[in-house]
C-alpha cells in the first residue's frame, strides 16, 4: 500500500538481463494454474511471453515427480508466476524420485481426491457450527 | 508498395508491376494486418530451410576460419547469383547475388550497413562485425551471404554517389538512426541518388535476392551465434511495442518516382538521422512523431547517459551517439523533425563521449562474456559493483566453459531464435519502465535497504579513507508518449493505421447498465463498500504522508522545513476531518467511524492513525470506539481484527485524564445491555480491563487524584463488577491480556466473597484463553 514496487531496480533489471543472457538454457517456469514446465527458453518479450522448447511438464506429488513431454510451448506472459534457470548439476542429485507418467498421474489423482474430501468435511463442520466461510468478494483486498 | 518487392519467386519484375496495381486495393489491408510474412513463404518450408541452412552454415563456418581476414571474398561466395553485374559500379561490386539470400532483405542490409562503419561496428546481434568499409567492401564471411553481396552492391551505389560527393558519412548516417528504424524495406539505399537505370537494376537485384531465405551468415570471433535466423518480415508499426519495422504501413501514398530525394544539410548534431526510403519505396515518412522502441529509449535514456558511470549505455545507444557525432557533417538522410529531447541529450552527451572516444569494434556483449551494461544509473554504486563482479565471475566461467561447449552449442539449430538485437530491445523496454523521477516513491524498499547498508558499512569501516559512495540518482523527466494519429498536411481527418502490432480502437462501445432489481441491490451494497474503501484509501494516503513526515523533515533543507511543517499540519487536519461529524464539531462522527471500521482496512488505518493524532482527538476517537463497540464487534465477526487496536488504544488511555477516563468507561458501558455485549468480545473485555487498570494505577499512584472526586467512577466500577459477576463464564470472552492490578482494583469495591468469585471467574477466563 503506497510503496508497492519492492526491489524493482534491483531484482527486475537483474532478472531481465540475466534471463536474456541465459537464453537457450534450461528453465523452469511456474504457471498461474500451478503447472510446472521445464524447457529450453528460446524467446522472451516484454510481456514475459515465453517460448519454450522441448518442454516437459513436471508433476510433483510428495517426493515423486513425473515428466510429461510436451514439445514447444508458447506461454502468455500474464500466466507466468516464476521463471528460473535450472542448475543442471543440481538437477542430477535430488532427493525427489522420478516415476513414470502413469504413476505420477495416479498419485496426483489420489492427492486431489484427498484434498477435495478434506475440503468437504471442513465445509460441513463449519456449516454445522452455524458459521460461514466468507466468499472471496466480500473480503476487501489488501 | 512493398508488394513490388515481394519475395515471390515466380513473378518477374515486369509482371509484378502489373500485378501490383490490381492487388493494391485488395491486399493492402492484408499485407498490413497479417504481415508481409503471412503471404510470403510457407513457414514450414522456411523452417525447414532454416534448419537445413543452419547445418550448412555451421559447416561452412567451421571451415571458414577467421572471418576477420575476409576481404574481398564476397565474390567467391556469391557465385550463385544470377544478377548481372552492375555496370556503373567499380570493381568493388560483387555482381553475384546469392539466390539463397535471406528472406529479409532489409534486415540483412541493415546488418551489413551497420557493420560497415568501423566506428559503429558490432552494433547488434545481427550485424556482422566485419566492417564494410566504405572503401573496401571487405565484408562478410565467405558465407553464402547473398545479401552481403547484395547490399554491398547497394552500398556501393550509395558510396559511389555519396562518398564521392559528400564524404564518408553516409554509412554512419544510416547507422546513426536507431537500429529499428529500418522501416523502409530498402532504406539503406539512398533514394535520390540512383538514376532510373540503376533503380531498375537495383530492383531486379532486390527481387532476386528477395527469394529463398538465406540468412547472411555472420560470424564473429568468440561466442557469437553462428547461425543467424532471419525472421519473417513483420507488419509495419514503428511504434513502441513492435520489433523492427520492415514494411510500409497502410495509408502511405503509393510510391512515385522521385528524381531526387531532398536532403537537408543537417548541421545540427542532435537530429536523428533516419534513412529515407529507397527510390522504389518512396514514401514520405508517415510517422515522424512515432518513435520506435529504440528511438524512444535512446531519447529517454540519453539524459541518463550523463551519469558518471562509464559504459553505462548499451551498445546501440552509443552507436547512435557516435554516429551522430560523425554525422555532423552531412545529413542526406533525414526523417522528419528531430525529437526535441534528443537534442538536449545528445548535445550533452558529447562531452561524455569525447572521453570514451569512439570504440571501434565494440561488440554487443556475447553471451555471458561482457556484462550487459545497460542503463545502470539507478543502481547503487555498491550494487553495481557487486553485479559486475558477479557477471564477470559468471562470464569467466561461461567463457571457459563456452569454449568447450561452443561446439555443442553450434549443433543446436534453434539457438538463435532471438537475435541479440531483439534481446536488447526487450531488455530496453523493460528498463524504460524502471526510470523514475522519484526513486523514493517508486522504489522505497530498495532505497532504504541500500541506505541501511551504507550506514552499516560506514559504521564498520569507521570512516576510512575509502569513503562510501553515495547514490546519485538522476531525476529523469517522465516522458509522456501519447499516441497522436497520423496526419497528412492539408488533408481532412486523421488516419489511424492499425496493424497487428499496434491495434487501434475502431468502435466506440457505450456501456448501458441494465436495471435488474436484484442486480441493483447487490450493486448498491458493492458500491457502498467501494465507497468505504475509497474513503479509507484516501485517508491512508494522507496517513502515509504523515508517517513519512519525520523522515522527510530530516532531509529537507532548513528553509523548506516550515513549508513541510505546514503541509504536515494540513494533512493531520484533513485526516481528522474525515472522522468528524461536522467541521466545527470536534466530536467523532459515529457514522463515519462505524463506516470506516466496518472494513478491515479501516481498522488497520485507525490503529495506525491513533498514534499520530493529538491527545484530545485521539481520545475522542477512542470514545467513539467504545461507544460503538457492540456494533463494531458485530461487524468484526469475519475479520477478527479489532485487536489491532489494542496497542494504540492502550497508549491513548494511559495518557488520558481521569475525567476522560471516567467518561470512557461510561461510554463503554453505554446503555442497558451494552456491557454484556462488550464482555462477549475479546477486544471489549481487553478494553474494559485497560480502563480499569488505568484507573487503578491512577488511584494507587496518586492518592488525591480526581478519579474519586465524584462518584461516577466508583459507580461505574460497581456496575461493571456486578455485570462481571452476573454474566455467565461462557459469555465472557478472554482478553488479550489481563492487567495485574485488577485484583487490587476490585478489592476496593467488593467484599471478600465477591472478590474471590471474581478472581475465580477472571482467572478461569484468562486460563482458558
Amino acid at each position: 500500500l503506497g510503496h508497492a514496487r519492492i526491489f524493482t531496480f534491483f531484482s527486475f533489471k537483474h532478472c531481465v538481463l540475466w534471463v536474456i543472457v541465459k537464453l537457450k538454457e534450461k528453465h523452469l517456469v511456474l504457471l498461474r494454474d500451478g503447472r510446472t514446465l521445464i524447457g529450453i527458453l528460446r524467446s522472451i518479450d516484454q510481456f514475459a511471453n515465453l517460448v519454450l522448447h522441448q518442454t516437459v511438464e513436471r508433476i510433483h506429488v510428495g517426493k515423486k515427480f513425473g515428466d510429461i513431454p510436451r514439445g514447444i510451448f508458447l506461454v502468455r506472459g500474464e500466466n507466468v508466476v516464476l521463471l528460473g534457470e535450472v542448475d543442471l548439476d543440481k538437477e542430477c542429485d535430488q532427493i525427489l524420485q522420478r516415476v513414470s507418467i502413469e504413476e505420477i498421474l495416479e498419485e496426483q489423482r489420489t492427492e486431489q481426491q484427498a484434498k477435495q474430501e478434506s475440503e468437504r468435511l471442513k465445509l460441513q463442520a463449519v456449516k454445522e457450527r452455524g458459521l460461514s466461510i466468507p466468499k472471496a468478494d466480500t473480503l476487501d483486498d489488501f | 508498395l512493398f508488394r513490388r518487392f515481394s519475395f515471390d519467386d515466380d513473378c518477374t519484375l515486369e509482371e509484378e508491376e502489373g500485378l501490383v496495381e490490381e492487388e493494391d486495393e485488395i491486399d493492402q489491408f492484408n499485407d498490413d494486418t497479417f504481415g508481409a510474412g503471412a503471404i510470403d513463404n510457407d513457414w514450414q518450408e522456411e523452417h525447414a530451410r532454416l534448419a537445413g541452412l543452419d547445418e550448412r552454415v555451421r559447416d561452412e563456418v567451421d571451415g571458414a576460419g577467421d572471418a576477420s581476414s575476409v576481404d574481398l571474398s564476397l565474390s567467391g561466395s556469391n557465385a550463385h547469383s544470377s544478377a548481372p553485374p552492375q555496370p556503373s559500379s567499380s570493381s568493388r561490386l560483387y555482381p553475384s547475388i546469392d539466390e539463397r539470400g535471406g528472406g529479409d532483405l532489409a534486415e540483412s542490409l541493415t546488418h551489413l550497413i551497420l557493420g560497415s562503419d568501423p566506428a559503429i561496428a558490432g552494433v547488434g546481434a545481427a550485424s556482422s562485425d566485419r566492417s564494410l568499409r566504405p572503401l573496401m567492401l571487405s565484408g562478410q564471411t565467405p558465407q553464402p551471404s547473398a545479401l552481403a553481396g547484395q547490399s554491398s552492391l547497394l552500398l556501393s551505389y550509395q558510396q559511389q554517389h555519396q562518398v564521392m560527393h559528400r564524404g564518408p558519412a553516409p554509412l554512419s548516417q544510416i547507422n546513426s538512426h536507431s537500429i529499428w528504424e529500418n522501416s523502409m524495406g530498402f532504406s539503406p539505399v539512398s533514394s535520390g541518388l540512383l538514376t532510373q537505370k540503376e533503380d531498375k537494376t537495383l530492383m531486379s537485384i532486390i527481387k532476386e535476392v528477395g527469394l529463398p531465405n538465406r540468412p547472411p551468415a555472420l560470424s564473429r570471433e568468440e561466442g557469437r551465434d553462428f547461425s543467424e535466423r532471419v525472421p519473417p518480415p513483420r507488419s509495419s508499426s514503428p511504434v513502441i511495442g513492435s520489433p523492427p519495422v520492415r514494411a510500409v504501413p497502410i495509408g502511405t501514398p503509393p510510391k512515385q518516382p522521385m528524381s531526387h530525394v531532398h536532403t537537408q544539410q543537417n548541421n545540427h548534431p542532435s537530429a536523428i538521422q533516419h534513412v529515407r526510403a529507397s527510390m522504389p519505396l518512396r514514401y514520405p515518412p508517415p510517422f515522424p512523431e512515432r518513435l520506435s522502441p529504440n528511438n524512444l529509449l535512446s531519447i529517454a535514456s540519453s539524459p541518463l547517459s550523463h551519469s558518471p558511470f562509464p559504459a553505462g549505455v548499451g551498445p546501440v545507444l552509443s552507436q547512435i551517439q557516435r554516429a551522430q557525432l560523425l554525422n555532423s557533417q552531412v545529413g542526406p538522410f533525414q526523417r522528419g523533425p528531430a525529437p526535441p529531447l534528443l537534442q538536449g541529450g545528445v548535445g550533452g552527451f558529447r562531452p561524455f563521449f569525447g572521453q570514451s572516444g569512439p570504440r571501434v569494434g565494440l561488440h554487443g556483449p556475447p553471451l555471458g562474456h561482457a556484462p550487459i551494461r545497460h542503463n545502470t544509473t539507478h543502481l547503487h554504486p555498491q550494487h553495481r559493483r557487486m553485479l559486475n563482479q558477479r557477471m564477470q565471475n559468471r562470464g569467466l566461467g561461461d567463457h571457459v566453459g563456452g569454449r568447450g561447449v561452443g561446439d555443442r552449442k553450434n549443433r543446436d539449430p534453434y539457438s538463435n531464435l532471438m537475435t541479440q538485437r531483439e534481446k536488447e530491445w526487450v531488455a530496453r523496454i523493460q528498463m524504460m519502465q524502471l526510470q523514475s523521477t522519484d526513486p523514493y516513491l517508486d522504489d522505497y524498499y530498495y532505497q532504504n535497504y541500500y541506505e541501511k547498508m551504507e550506514k552499516r558499512q560506514e559504521r564498520d569501516r569507521d570512516n576510512r579513507k575509502e569513503h562510501t559512495t553515495k547514490l546519485i540518482t538522476p531525476q529523469v523527466a517522465k516522458l509522456e508518449h501519447t499516441y497522436r494519429p497520423v496526419q497528412f498536411a492539408g488533408s481532412l481527418g486523421k488516419l489511424t493505421v492499425s496493424s497487428v502490432n499496434n491495434p487501434r480502437k475502431m468502435i466506440d462501445a457505450v456501456v448501458t447498465t441494465r436495471s435488474d432489481d436484484e442486480e441493483k441491490r447487490e450493486k448498491q451494497v458493492w458500491n457502498k463498500r467501494r465507497q468505504i474503501l475509497y474513503t479509507v484509501e484516501k485517508m491512508y494516503s494522507l496517513l502515509l504522508e504523515v508517517q513519512d513526515f519525520e523522515k522527510k523533515f530530516l532531509q529537507t533543507p532548513e528553509h523548506q522545513r516550515d513549508a513541510l511543517l505546514e503541509q504536515h499540519k494540513t494533512h493531520m487536519v484533513q485526516l481528522y476531518n474525515s472522522l468528524r461529524e461536522k467541521e466545527w464539531d470536534d466530536r467523532v462522527s459515529d457514522k463515519q467511524c462505524l463506516m470506516i471500521m466496518s472494513v478491515r482496512k479501516g481498522k488497520r488505518l485507525i490503529s495506525r492513525l491513533l498514534p499520530f493524532l493529538p491527545q484530545p482527538h485521539a481520545a475522542a476517537v477512542v470514545m467513539g470506539i467504545a461507544r460503538n463497540l457492540p456494533a463494531l464487534a458485530k461487524k468484526d465477526k469475519h475479520d477478527q481484527v479489532l485487536c489491532w487496536l489494542v496497542e494504540p488504544v492502550t497508549t491513548v488511555i494511559q495518557s488520558m485524564s481521569s475525567t476522560s477516563l471516567t467518561d470512557l468507561l461510561q461510554e463503554l458501558q453505554g446503555s442497558e445491555g451494552q456491557l454484556p455485549l462488550v464482555l462477549q468480545n475479546k477486544f471489549g473485555v481487553t478494553l474494559l480491563y485497560l480502563i480499569l487498570s488505568e484507573g487503578e494505577r491512577m488511584q494507587s499512584s496518586d492518592p488525591n487524584c480526581q478519579l474519586m472526586d465524584d462518584n461516577r467512577w466508583t459507580e461505574l466500577v460497581f456496575s461493571v463488577t456486578r455485570e462481571l459477576l452476573k454474566v455467565p463464564s461462557s459469555a465472557l470472552s478472554s482478553p488479550l491480556f489481563t492487567p495485574p492490578n485488577l485484583v487490587s482494583l476490585f478489592s476496593r469495591y467488593v467484599d471478600r466473597q465477591r472478590l474471590e468469585l471474581l478472581q475465580e471467574k477472571l482467572q478461569i477466563t484468562s486460563l482458558t484463553r
